[in-house]
């Protein structure tokens, strides 16, 4: 595997690891992380279309998922 | 055909939006489960190709939290797109296989050669069904399928999403496998054969590819949403553009002739996505992405996006200017001509300009207005946003003898405006 | 899903700092549904209509319900407030205070707590699904002297 992709996916451990840790809010402090734009798939029609367009002109596609974040309710 | 491959499935992977994640976007009443969100896309390409493309996406949001959503796109392309071949001094006549009859262009001297009568008409269906099986997962399975003339493509994707930390910290795992088939107006063209022999393979080609994606999301302040994804992707079959050939130039510059381009049979791709979302108050938040791709064709690209969502008055709408920056190497075999002096024996190539080395800037705005809803019915939103996007070759692409002063690498010049629905 | 929790303060006093008081001492005899809701919690508006419902159909044999707003900033919890005008109790805990006393997992939570004061049911979240679950464990309660 190349440097840069050792590199990564230390960072994806690292970030896993703090996940355990105390980084975060209590349940009833997601008002911020309820709205809107705060939404990994706020906008899922343009991400689709720009994907679409990038696509087609360009060598890369694309490396997203939407889960997490939000109210977390329920 | 106007693409390899609709890989938005590992995109759609957990699109269907469940109670869990995310409301339906604007504030849906009590027993209103049901939410659309259309849109309608123009495209346009400067001197070259132009599109429409609506699309209709549908979400229901059931009483246990399951979700169902069922999208369809339509996209209409027309206009002038490259063949690949060279721009040259000389006028240069070409056959396309467009529609069903042999049509003949030309291109004059000191132009890119483009088929102009390029014409494509795709639909795609797709959905996607998730179900909240504990508290803290959700699984989702989706598959979409899209036809074109010479393009059939079905897709089957799955992902998981675990949360814990007290939902601050979410892992996911998706996995799709796409199959294509291709049927290029005309036939196949035999790799590397000769343009003018036109030799042709009879039947469709196929291509299948499997991709995964590992995802971690974590809450870090109360104002700061963090995502951070690992993908990898490998398709194997038929991955030329049976309709791209690479220029024969001689050592004064002239063409003397074209031939067909081949590729590997075999690309597989790894990624790396970050995305950060900050509120920075109750009214301006920013969201930016950071992607590293590479894979085994050499192609290694980086992609940098910022968006900055303003949010106006009382929360009823917003404006949300945008800017992406992409940068990509070219692939080991792209190679914008071929030199008669030093014709390759065998190996692959490619002149496609999607594999070449180039940078792009994309500008944007978007402006939202959400309308009150009518008797009782929930608010709506509609909105509309414009972008601009430039894509510029590397400066040190390789000019061949006789062609100085010949604007070979024009890069392209696109604008995209859309207008939405959701309700 | 359900977590099921036996608190065993028998006369719970908290104290909710700048708002009301929540002395379950008051209640003593009806049997509480405390419910921890935020204007920014989607499933918060399929609960609060259930929750009138079962108001209506229970007060008389003892139910109270008494709704906890989460909100840091008041003027949300009111514009909720306004759109579902609830007729049951309604208390503030922008420091989260009591939902950190209760430690309240998901929004929205409710705890039932019986006639002696004693915290007997637990729940993160509120799908329509619930609803008859919750009813029922409400009605076990109620039955009880």
């Amino acid at each position: 595997m190349s440097g840069r992709f050792r590199l990564l996916f230390a960072m994806l451990a690292v970030a896993l690891i703090a996940g355990c840790g105390s980084l975060g809010v209590k349940p009833w402090q997601r008002d911020v992380l309820a709205r809107e734009e705060m939404q990994l798939d706020s906008e899922p029609l343009d991400a689709a279309i720009d994907d679409h367009l990038y696509f087609s002109k360009e060598a890369s596609s694309g490396g997203r998922s939407f889960a997490g974040g939000g109210c977390g309710c329920n | 055909m106007q693409l390899m491959a609709a890989s938005c499935a590992l995109l759609g992977a957990g699109a269907a939006r469940s109670q869990e994640t995310h409301m339906a976007p604007p504030d849906s009443g009590l027993l209103e489960d049901w939410s659309v969100d259309s849109a309608l896309a123009y495209y346009h390409e400067d001197g070259r190709i132009q599109a429409i493309e609506p699309v209709v996406d549908v979400a229901k949001i059931f009483a246990d939290g399951e979700a169902l959503n069922f999208n369809v796109t339509f996209d209409a392309l027309s206009g002038a797109s490259p063949n690949g071949a060279l721009t040259s001094r000389a006028a240069q006549t070409f056959s396309s296989p467009s529609g069903k009859l042999q049509h003949r262009y030309t291109t004059a001297p000191g132009q890119l050669p483009a088929d102009s009568n390029y014409h494509d008409d795709r639909i795609a269906v797709g959905g996607t069904w998730s179900v909240p099986f504990t508290r803290v997962d959700q699984v989702s399975v989706g598959g979409k399928v899209s036809a074109e003339d010479d393009f059939l493509s079905a897709t089957v994707n799955a992902s998981i999403a675990h949360d814990f930390n007290e939902k601050n910290t979410t892992l996911s795992f998706g996995i799709d496998d796409e199959f294509d088939s291709i049927h290029p107006i005309g036939g196949a063209p035999v790799a590397a054969s000769d343009y003018e022999s036109a030799e042709k393979q009879t039947g469709s080609k196929t291509k299948d590819g499997v991709g995964v994606l590992l995802g971690v999301t974590q809450v870090m302040t109360r104002t700061w949403l963090s995502e951070f994804n690992i993908s990898i992707d490998r398709f194997h079959g038929y991955l030329n553009d049976p309709y791209k050939f690479t220029s024969i130039i001689n050592s004064a510059g002239g063409t003397t002739g074209y031939e067909y381009e081949s590729r590997p049979d075999q690309r597989t791709r790894k990624s790396a996505y970050s995305e950060n979302r900050v509120a920075w108050s109750s009214q301006i938040s920013t969201a930016l992405s950071l992607r590293y791709m590479s894979d085994d064709w050499g192609v290694r690209s980086d992609t940098a996006q910022l968006h900055l969502r303003w949010t106006l008055s009382n929360r009823d709408r917003y404006i949300e200017p945008t800017i992406r920056w992409y940068r990509q190497t070219a692939a080991d075999f792209y190679t914008p001509f071929i030199l008669s002096t030093e014709k390759p024996a065998g190996g692959y190539e490619s002149a496609d300009s999607r594999l070449g080395a180039f940078h792009a800037l994309t500008y944007g705005v978007k402006y939202a207005q959400k309308l009150p809803g009518l008797g009782g019915r929930p608010e709506s939103e509609i909105n509309i946003r414009a972008e601009y996007y430039q894509q510029t070759f590397d400066e040190r692409a390789p000019v061949p003898p006789g062609l100085q002063g010949l604007d070979l690498y024009p890069g392209l010049k696109a604008v995209l405006v859309q207008i939405g629905w959701r309700f | 899903m359900r977590m099921r929790c036996i608190l065993t303060g028998i006369f719970l006093s908290v104290s909710v700092h700048a708002a009301s008081t929540l002395d379950l001492a008051s209640f003593h005899g009806r049997v509480v549904y405390l419910d921890f809701w935020a204007s920014w919690c989607g499933p918060c508006k399929q609960s609060f209509p259930w929750m009138e419902t079962m108001k209506s159909t229970y007060q008389a044999q003892g139910l109270e319900i008494v709704a906890v707003n989460v909100d840091a900033d008041r003027a949300d919890a009111d514009k909720f407030l306004k759109r579902f005008h609830p007729t049951f109790g309604v208390r503030f805990d922008p420091k989260g205070e009591l939902a950190e006393l209760y430690k309240v997992q998901a929004m929205p939570s409710s705890v039932l707590i019986d006639r002696h004061g004693a915290a007997r049911f637990m729940h993160a979240g509120f799908r329509p699904v619930d609803g008859p679950i919750y009813e029922a464990q409400l009605r076990e309660l109620l039955a009880e002297k």
